[in-house]
């Protein structure tokens, strides 16, 4: 019933245990973490900024974004850097190495039961095979009106 | 002939217009100085002649390429001027007030009707302004009657009566052998790639004779022709000299059109007669109008290429002078010696170049200057208030980019100036003040910047009333004093605006605060002084260098910044024992004075390492707004490529920018206005 062009192709990244996905037309390069200066007085979500291609993008810390723990950057951790709206923004995440299509019959609306700010982020959730993937919406994830740290659920002033 | 493909057909005739679009802009800019320096010489017993064979050849050509891209209403309005000013150049009339307005309402009109056509919106109508330029023209002899009704037949003697040969040739064309001819040229990508185009065509027919008629034509499968009538004594097999294939020829037999019998009437009567001329022999090809001038039409895109690519090159001869410097204990002193002097050759060189591309990216102020000539005449008119416009300093020049970006607004600055700065005539007088009110645009390079001014003598912005305004919207206190600076923060505040009805001369579009987001976004600043019945002054200065400048690179907490050079004043030493506490401000002495000291590690919520014995400032501003700004170490000057920040995400108070020292790490630029903001408010 889902045609080859129903199908879109995802960058998928995994955070604190979850996988997450991207559209991958939205994402301009895919790099390892390193050299991100800090910018005083900016939110506590912007990691601080880095060079792509050229131009200095803000660096986003998903973990801290999505009210995580805040874990030590490694080998694994990677900096995906996204072009939607005009905007070029980096995003911190554990690891990103899978590339995959995800046919639109497999995303459904994510469940009202999702409390606070996490439901703001995601623009659905797909079941594949008994695996769930969290379909990021980039636009609010990247919003400045939203930089505010999630604390249980419950936004805290930055 | 192989204009098969639509698409092609209407891709070349979308390109074709770019080009029309950005010629009309050339033209109507040179129309627009010119209009406002013959306005000058209303009434005067002989006007500046070039003025008007430049003002001429303007009309001349923009009719002409109107004509080819069909667009008749701009095609009309230009033959109309171009007839008025022919009748000038042949005295036949004297320059009269009227006479400039009308012309400078049929340019006005006929860049609103290109940017009509531009835009794809409905055409301004264009009768009353043809009615009024048709009236002064008529003010005189009948010839120029005549010259309405045949289109372009009269048209003769473009250059400067000095060129008396070429008049003379010209003259001979209208003689016996002058045939009249239709050809016809249908363009195609392959001769287009050799360099054959309408407008190559159009050339070498003009230089070949008089050039009647000129206008496209579609076909069917979205071809397209351009048809030209031309009267030429040249033999037909001129044309077929060119060799160019898609063009056809056939002569004309009607009379009537052609305008010839006319032709010889106008020149008898107007031309003295031509003693050397020689009747019809080699085409004289025709010098200003179509002569490919020294001047070459540059995307701002490519500029801005170059511009990257030289900050590429000063990142890469930074990285060189890196690896030399540690290449030196392997190498004899003499070949290093060689080494550096190569590299410093190539850095003076590298800022040559850099400053070269950086003069062809400038153009005048001026520019925007004579817009807003026009904007202040429509106003003032509107308004019914008098106003006279004092420009300064329009051969000041500044990068092309900042005059995009600056245009609409310094507008709208102008717009307030008139709409609510200046008083009317009668309220003027009765202050005491001349009728006429004072705008004064200035234009000033100042040390790495160009400062722009746009002062008026009116009623001074009203504090008390921004005052109620801003205390109603919760933005200040009650009875706070509001100096100039304050004032300009209030009324840049988004939103703000002393004004219920939005009326057509401000208050729409363009707001304060974007006009400061605009200069703050550019790395400029802009202040404000006004008193009240005396007048107000905003004063926008601007950083002539966008891409690159010499930085002092600092040390805080492990971590540099980079401190444009143009801002510091001096670099001191201090030692910490010399520091003295005044209340929460910090002093140290400093040329027979104290100087605030203000700590950047405080400042950025950095770690402020005290134990040291000395540390580091560097002094901005100077005289009593003096202020030193303490670091942990100064580590050098170095050439930067400024890069500019504009996520929102990353945009904080007191940086202006990143940029990288070659080892692909950003280094944040401080923005110097700003710390001085956050010290002071502390």
């Amino acid at each position: 019933m889902s045609k080859q062009s129903d199908s879109e192709p995802f960058i998928l990244f995994e955070l604190a245990g979850t996988t997450y996905g991207v559209r991958s037309r939205f994402v301009q390069q895919v790099e390892m973490v390193e050299h991100v200066t800090p910018v005083p007085n900016a939110s506590d979500a912007v990691e601080g900024v880095v060079f792509a291609r050229g131009q200095v993008v803000p660096a986003l810390n998903l973990r801290v974004r999505f009210g995580f723990e805040k874990a030590p950057f490694d080998l694994r951790s990677r900096l995906i850097v996204v072009n939607t709206g005009g905007r070029v923004v980096g995003m911190i995440v554990d690891t990103a190495r899978e590339f995959l299509s995800i046919p639109a019959a497999a995303i459904g609306a994510p469940p009202e039961a999702l409390t606070g700010l996490s439901g703001k982020y995601l623009e659905g959730i797909a079941t594949l095979d008994r695996r769930l993937v969290l379909i990021l919406n980039l636009d609010e994830v990247i919003d400045i009106a939203n930089t505010q740290t999630v604390v249980d659920g419950e936004p805290e002033a930055a | 002939m192989s204009t098969s493909d639509p698409d092609n057909s209407s891709e070349f005739f979308a390109q074709f217009l770019d080009d029309y679009y950005a010629e009309c802009d050339e033209h109507l800019t040179l129309v627009r100085r010119n209009l406002l320096a013959l306005e000058a010489q209303v009434g005067q017993a002989q006007v500046e002649q070039a003025l008007l064979d430049e003002l001429f050849r303007s009309f001349h050509t923009l009719k002409g390429i109107s004509a080819m891209v069909g667009l008749s209403a701009a095609e009309q309005l230009a033959h109309h001027m171009e007839s008025y000013l022919r009748a000038l150049r042949q005295s036949e009339t004297i320059l009269s007030a009227e006479g400039v307005e009308a012309l400078i309402a049929g340019a006005s009109t006929l860049e609103q009707v290109v940017a009509a056509r531009r835009n794809e919106l409905p055409l301004p109508g264009i009768t009353a302004v043809v009615a009024r330029l048709e009236a002064v023209a008529s003010d005189f002899s009948s010839k120029s009657a005549q010259d309405a009704l045949t289109d372009d037949a009269g048209g003769k003697g473009l250059e400067p009566d000095g060129a008396k040969a070429e008049a003379g040739a010209r003259d001979a064309v209208t003689g016996a052998t002058a045939r009249t001819w239709r050809v016809e040229f249908v363009p195609t990508p392959a001769l287009a790639e050799r360099g054959v185009n309408v407008n190559s065509v159009r050339a070498r027919l003009q230089e070949i004779g008089e050039l009647v008629q000129a206008k496209p034509q579609v076909r069917g499968k979205g071809e397209i022709a351009f048809l030209f009538v031309v009267v030429t004594d040249a033999d037909e097999s001129v044309f077929a000299s060119w060799g160019i294939e898609n063009l056809t020829f056939a002569p004309v037999e009607e009379t009537a059109t052609a305008g010839s019998p006319t032709l010889p009437s106008e020149t008898a009567a107007a031309q003295e007669p031509e003693p050397g001329g020689a009747p019809g022999t080699e085409p004289v090809p025709q010098s200003r109008m179509l002569a490919p001038s020294n001047v070459v039409r540059v995307d701002l895109a490519r500029l801005d290429e170059l511009m990257r690519m030289i900050g590429e090159l000063v990142i890469s001869r930074a990285r060189l002078e890196g690896h030399l410097g540690r290449l030196k204990k392997s190498v004899s002193a003499a070949e290093w010696r060689a080494l550096q002097e190569t590299s410093l050759a190539m850095g003076r060189q590298l800022r040559d170049l850099r400053e070269g591309v950086m003069r062809v990216r400038m153009v005048q102020v001026g520019e925007i200057f004579e817009r807003m000539q026009f904007v202040v005449r429509d106003l003032a008119r509107e308004s019914g208030k008098r106003i006279t416009l004092e420009l300064l300093g329009r051969e000041t020049e500044i990068d092309k980019f900042l005059v995009e970006r600056m245009t609409d607004p310094l507008m709208h600055l102008v717009r307030n100036a008139v709409s609510h700065g200046l008083e009317t005539a009668d309220e003027r007088v009765a202050q005491g003040k001349a009728a006429e009110g004072k705008l004064t645009l200035r234009a000033a390079a100042v040390g790495e910047s160009v400062l722009i001014e746009i002062a008026d003598d009116g009623r001074g912005i009203d504090k008390g009333r921004v005052a109620a305004r801003a205390q109603a919207k919760g933005l200040i206190g009650e009875r706070e004093a509001l100096d100039d600076a304050a004032l300009l923060e209030l009324i840049c505040a988004p939103g703000f605006s002393t004004r219920d009805e939005a009326d057509r001369g401000s208050g729409r579009g363009v707001g304060m605060d974007v006009v400061r987001n605009t200069v703050e976004e550019l790395g400029g600043r802009i202040s404000l002084e006004t008193e009240s019945g005396k007048g107000t002054r905003f004063t926008v200065e601007l950083p002539l260098t966008l891409a690159i400048a010499e930085a002092l690179i600092v040390s805080v907490d492990g971590q540099k910044f980079a401190v444009p050079q143009s801002a510091v004043q001096e670099v001191i030493e201090v030692e910490t024992s010399a520091v003295k506490a005044l209340e929460n401000n910090e002093i140290i002495p400093y040329r027979g004075g104290v100087l605030p000291l203000v700590r950047l590690a405080r400042l950025f919520e950095l770690n402020d390492v005290r134990e040291r014995a000395a540390f580091h400032v560097f002094v901005i501003g100077s005289g009593s707004s003096a202020l030193g700004v303490a670091v942990d170490r100064i580590i050098g000057q170095r050439e930067i490529v400024v890069r500019g920040i504009s996520d929102p995400l990353v945009q904080v108070a007191g940086i202006a920018g990143a940029t990288e020292l070659g080892d692909e790490r950003v280094v944040l630029i401080l923005d110097v206005a700003a710390l001085r903001q956050s010290a002071a408010n502390r």
